[in-house]
């Protein structure tokens, strides 16, 4: 949440978001009191937690999976292969590790409410950065392909009065993707928090047990799969879309 | 007393930017409804027509949330009751 004014509104609706048990970590670094915030806290979370399930995951691989754990392994290479080659062609076949590991991140990122934690996606500086990385990709795919002139020359395509939109739609796609990821989680979890408040009036707090499952169901599980997987789309389709000649 | 009128006008406020919600509805049921159609008349190339329903359904989603995000703004980080 934005830390600007905290009115009388704002303290009724803060109450409605979710507080992890993680706080922000406070230290004093070169005579400077530097501030790590709790969504970058919860993020090591997640990353410690992927990279000791993949860790396991890829270990004692055989050429002929005999076990399970190599069978979901390369359940998950294949998926992502897979995506990547349907929306982005074989070309961009180093783009299938990004895309696999932002999945993985995105996804654990936006279903860590379920398990008490705040979710990092609901913090717009969390998912402006994962924009910038696409902003960034976009912007080396278009130099890369077409050279510094090509880079230029598609600003001025298909006529030179398109330039000031082409610019702003290069700005205006990262701020939308950063956006959307961000609008979508935090209204779940201010939908989220105000159904629980609501109900905890009713029958003594007895009717919050067990009924804002049902919306946690939908909004941090299926909404998040859907949303990692329109970031991750959105990524791919940006990427080639860049390609200049 | 002011800030009382500001407070309530900006509760309404908030409600009422969230009216915006009906365009993305409207269009993503059109998108999702035509995504059927054309799987329907095509079944083997759902794959691709439901990639491109996702990107459809994203870019038709982002003007609600920016009213999501004045809504928020007006609840979270008032910026008219620092002018009183």
């Amino acid at each position: 949440m934005p830390n600007g004014y905290i009115g009388l509104l704002a303290e009724e609706a803060r109450s409605f978001t979710v507080d992890g048990p993680l706080k922000s970590i406070t230290f004093d670094f070169l005579g400077k009191e530097w501030i790590v915030s709790e969504s970058v806290v919860v993020q090591w979370v997640v990353m410690l937690v992927l990279a000791i399930f993949f860790f396991v995951l890829g270990r004692n691989l055989k050429v002929v999976p005999t076990t399970r754990r190599q069978m979901i392994a390369e359940y998950i290479v294949g998926t992502f292969t897979g995506q990547v080659d349907d929306s982005m062609g074989p070309r961009y076949k180093a783009y299938r590790p990004y895309i696999g590991a932002l999945f993985c991140f995105i996804f654990l990122s936006c279903i860590m409410g379920i398990f008490g934690l705040r979710n990092p996606t609901s913090d717009v500086s969390v998912t402006g950065a994962w924009a910038i990385i696409t902003f960034v990709l976009v912007f080396y795919t278009k130099i890369k392909t077409g050279g510094v002139k090509g880079f230029l020359k598609s600003y001025v395509e298909p006529a030179p009065f398109m330039l000031p939109f082409n610019i702003i739609g290069d700005f205006a796609n990262p701020v939308a993707q950063a956006l959307r990821l961000f609008g979508n989680n935090v209204s779940g979890m201010v939908i989220g928090g105000l159904v629980y408040f609501a109900l905890g009036g009713i029958a003594g707090g007895l009717a919050s047990i067990g009924i804002p499952a049902v919306l946690s169901l939908y909004f941090d599980l299926f909404s998040a799969f859907i949303q990692s997987y329109i970031f991750v789309t959105l990524t791919m389709a940006y990427v080639s879309m860049a390609e200049t000649d | 007393m002011e800030q009382a009128i500001v407070l309530a006008a900006s509760a309404i406020g908030a409600g009422l930017a969230m009216i915006a919600g009906l365009g993305p509805g409207i269009g993503e049921g059109y998108c999702g409804g035509k995504a059927v159609e054309a799987v329907g008349r095509q079944p083997e190339a759902s794959g691709a027509i439901t990639k491109q329903m996702i990107i459809g359904d994203a870019l038709a989603e982002t003007t609600g949330l920016y009213s999501l995000i004045i809504a928020l703004l007006l609840m979270y980080a008032n910026p008219f009751i620092g002018k009183l």
